[in-house]
């Protein structure tokens, strides 16, 4: 008896783990195509940003050279206190007039909720633009193109069914 | 002394930039092995040409769900960027024929991170990377001197390619190996500079800007496979495949290739945007290559040897620049006090070292002496004794400092009658063997006050001994009790090795008063060669007397002597008796030795010259023909030798012998005499790549070369010292 509760039981709190809300999250390809300036490649930082502008997740890492992330001061600042690893999603850099497809992963429910991305540039001896491009994430912008102000030409972002 | 503008400025920019040097050639050697780890690695292809894109892009849309690059590295290394199915992107080696993933990118190992940093930058960013870039310029300056510098040694443009003759060990090989790693360090330093350049937007990096806003026609609808670019396409013309970024008409291929870029038009294939690669980003792309060693083991290699080679050029120029710095001079008396006048002429400083003894003796006497360069000659109004020690440069030119005396002999008077002896340093392995110091002996015999007390005396190779000798010679006629100093003395000490006496044949029993005496070493062992010397030193006077060496059975070595009267060693040596010891150390002579590859080789000897050729027939176990050709007075002369001669060309190991015996007939005959009828033999020998060898007193040495120059003139229509620059004639004469 005390055995068929327990599977009872087991069966049951399987069932409910299946059904409760757990993120899901989408892949996004996402192009970034550099203005025609000279110098060293770009360092580029793309982050998930709340709606007052905290940083919530690193989504990206352009250049791969550590001893250059603090020219990326604001989001350095965030990186700096937190233990996460972004050695999977780091990769080189690219210099001006090039471009470069990355994937990032987004989770669904970041969407509609004014969670904002940012794209931050920097380039060894230049200056450092704080926001190349940010936009709030929602089902249309996911899907869309937008200029940058910074190094960035634009970047055009689009959804993987 | 002076130096050249060239000299001055090889040496002032080596100076100013050697820190740097230091370090890039030293990460430079890490570096070298990056390229050829990474080509000996499996991921490397060979096949690429035989792939198009055309058969990449179809495998890889088959095997994988999103494609987004395939890059082609110069490793020729193949990797593809897609997404899986679960989303994820994933980069990854390929193989590129059949689109296997191969295993994920490892990182650059972390040593040669760390040089590639120090190396281009000096982990100082831009400063660093411009005193790296400046340094690149400093020692392509250094290589062009370097350039004029060996047109200087080797008399002209021309000479570029003569072979060098053999001085002292770190001047020889700065030199041969200055030319040999000329065009890599040219090819290195031009392309760092450029790199740097480049780097500081001196020389823009050009960027292509493609017209891509439109949307790109949809129809016909066509097969990656059917696209003509592709087919038309080979891999190893690759640099990078981006796959078209949506399905959308604004989407597209591009296709980097080494020389262009081209927009390709994602359902057709039809090239929508074409733009070839700017020059300079030609260059930028090959020197690169170059600079990395990139792209071939066999570069790389090339690229570490220089490496190692700048390395030696600064040990071997700092010591050369130091070993010129000691010879300055000093002197302790005014010009015109001073009644013993020695004058230098030297390029490289090494005749001030006996010169500075010289001086520094009479000093030591209570004479008064003054030391000074041709160059600077002037009058002196107390001088009675006139030295001239002079070297000579190129092809028997005034050495640097010299240059001026001709004019200067002219302008400045000597008011009263002076004694001159002229000394001459020089190398026998050149063609004009101290011909400048017989230059300066005719400008002074023309001097209204000269006196001249002697022939030129010329000393080889620096001989310690040949300098001796003229010392000896000098102060007898000047009247001077002086000797060898001390200090020139404990310069040159060897390593000596104790040696048993196995045979000797003792000069009483002998005609002519010459010996034979076998030696061999009691402990260890001794490396050498028939043709290297046997130093003794004389316990009397730390004088050191030079025997040719032949090698014989069992590594001993056979020495033949001429007993002198008064000569110490020679009569130490011949009261020596079986089993008695001696100790002696072994000279290198790496220009008197048995040429391995020549046909034939002719043994030129007179007396005991014949010592070395002794062992050299006995190791001719290539059997080339040697032709020995021996002067002696009488024909019981030959008696010592006869025995061993007899057995070899009973062997084969000698191919002819003639003998030239001055006494034995009315009219005396020499050995030159033998060789001028020989001459149409001899001349074929030269021609043929054949060697002449020649063992013996200079006096012999110079008849021999001077009949030796009538037969090639005579024969074959060139002088003797076309084949001296050859390095077709040796000598070993005292």
């Amino acid at each position: 008896m005390k055995l068929k509760l327990f599977i009872l039981s087991i069966v049951t709190l399987l069932t409910l783990a299946a059904f409760s809300p757990v993120a899901k999250s989408t892949s996004y390809k996402c192009m970034i195509q550099l203005i025609n300036y000279n110098g060293e490649g770009a360092y580029i930082a793309v982050s998930l940003l709340d709606a007052k502008g905290n940083y919530v997740e690193t989504l990206n890492v352009i250049g791969d050279d550590n001893e250059w992330y603090h020219d990326l001061t604001n989001w350095w600042k965030y990186f700096e206190n937190t233990t996460n690893t972004i050695d999977a999603i780091t990769g080189a850099t690219i210099s001006g007039g090039e471009r470069t497809i990355k994937v990032i992963k987004i989770d669904d429910d970041k969407l509609n909720k004014g969670y904002k991305i940012r794209f931050e540039t920097a380039v060894e001896d230049q200056k450092y633009v704080a926001d190349d491009v940010t936009f709030e994430l929602t089902s249309e912008s996911v899907k869309s193109k937008v200029d940058g102000t910074g190094y960035i030409r634009y970047i055009r972002m689009l959804p993987q069914k | 002394m002076t130096l050249s503008v060239w000299r001055y400025s090889h040496l002032v920019l080596a100076v100013s930039s050697s820190i740097f040097i230091l370090l890039a050639s030293i990460t430079g050697i890490i570096l070298a092995f990056e390229p050829i780890s990474n080509r000996v690695q499996p991921n490397t292809t060979n096949n690429l040409n035989e792939i198009t894109v055309a058969e990449i892009a179809t495998t890889l849309r088959e095997n994988y769900t999103e494609i987004i690059s395939v890059e082609i590295d110069k490793n020729d290394w193949v990797t593809a960027s897609i997404i899986d199915e679960e989303g994820n992107n994933e980069i990854f080696y390929i193989n590129p024929k059949t689109g296997d993933n191969l295993g994920k990118p490892t990182e650059t190992n972390s040593i040669f991170q760390f040089a590639t940093n120090l190396h281009r930058s000096l982990f100082l960013k831009s400063i660093g990377r411009f005193f790296i870039g400046l340094t690149s310029l400093l020692l392509f300056l250094i290589s062009i001197t370097g350039i004029f510098l060996i047109f200087k040694k080797q008399g002209g443009f021309p000479g570029f390619f003569r072979p060098i003759v053999k001085e002292k060990f770190n001047p020889y090989y700065h030199t041969l190996f200055g030319r040999w790693l000329l065009i890599p360090i040219l090819i290195i330093t031009i392309s760092g500079v450029y790199l740097s350049l480049e780097q500081f937007a001196i020389i823009p990096k050009s960027k292509i800007v493609h017209q891509e806003d439109t949307l790109f026609a949809e129809e016909p609808l066509l097969a990656l496979s059917q696209f003509e670019i592709f087919n038309n396409t080979k891999l190893s013309d690759v640099r990078k495949i981006e796959f078209p970024f949506a399905e959308f008409p604004d989407s597209y291929f591009l296709l980097q290739l080494k020389n262009k870029e081209v927009l390709v038009n994602q359902f057709n294939g039809t090239i929508v945007s074409e733009f070839n690669y700017p020059f300079t980003a030609l260059i930028s792309y090959y020197s690169l290559i170059l600079h990395t060693g990139q792209a071939s083991i066999l570069w790389s290699i090339i690229l570490l040897l220089a490496c190692i080679g700048i390395l030696f050029f600064m040990y071997s120029g700092f010591s050369i620049a130091l070993q010129r710095r000691k010879s300055r001079i000093k002197n302790r008396f005014k010009k015109d006090a001073c009644e013993y006048v020695i004058l230098i002429g030297s390029e490289n400083g090494n005749t001030f070292h006996f010169a500075n003894a010289l001086h520094s003796e009479l000093i030591r006497l209570g004479k008064k002496s003054f030391l000074a360069e041709l160059n600077s000659y002037k009058s002196y109004k107390n001088m009675q004794h006139l030295i001239v020690m002079t070297a000579t440069y190129g092809k028997g030119e005034a050495p640097t400092n010299a240059k001026k005396f001709n004019a200067l002999l002219q302008t400045h008077q000597q008011g009263k009658s002076f004694d001159y002896s002229v000394v001459g340093f020089g190398s026998l392995a050149y063609p004009d063997f101290c011909q400048f110091a017989y230059h300066v002996d005719d400008m002074l015999q023309q001097h209204a006050n000269s006196n001249r007390l002697d022939n030129v005396f010329t000393i080889n190779n620096q001989s310690l001994e040949s300098f001796n000798q003229w010392l000896l010679q000098w102060k007898d006629k000047e009247n001077l009790d002086i000797r060898l100093p001390e200090a020139i003395l404990s310069k040159k000490k060897r390593k000596t090795y104790t040696f048993e006496v196995t045979k000797n044949t003792k000069a009483d029993e002998q005609y002519d008063n010459t010996f034979l005496i076998q030696l061999k070493v009691t402990l260890g062992k001794v490396r050498f060669k028939s043709g290297d010397l046997l130093s003794i030193v004389s316990d009397k006077d730390h004088r050191e007397r030079l025997y040719s060496i032949g090698k014989s059975d069992g590594n001993t070595i056979l020495i033949s002597v001429k007993l002198h009267d008064k000569g110490y060693i020679s009569n130490h040596l011949n009261n020596l008796n079986i089993g008695d010891k001696i100790e002696c150390s072994i000279v290198k002579n790496k220009g008197f030795r048995l040429p391995k590859k020549a046909k034939n080789v002719m043994l030129i000897a007179t007396g005991t010259g014949i010592g070395p050729y002794l062992g050299m027939l006995h190791e001719n176990n290539e059997k080339s023909g040697l032709h020995l050709y021996w002067g002696g007075r009488k024909k019981e002369s030959f008696n010592l030798y006869k025995k061993e001669i007899d057995a070899q060309l009973e062997k084969g190991n000698l191919a002819s012998l003639r003998l030239a015996l001055s006494q034995e007939q009315e009219e005396k005959l020499y050995v030159q005499d033998v060789l001028k009828e020989d001459g149409e033999k001899i001349s074929e020998i030269l021609k043929n790549k054949g060697v002449v060898m020649i063992c013996g007193s200079v006096v012999m040495q110079k008849d021999v070369t001077n009949t030796l120059d009538e037969i090639c003139k005579k024969y074959l229509k060139k002088s003797l010292s076309y084949y001296q620059n050859k390095g077709a004639v040796l000598m070993d004469c005292y």
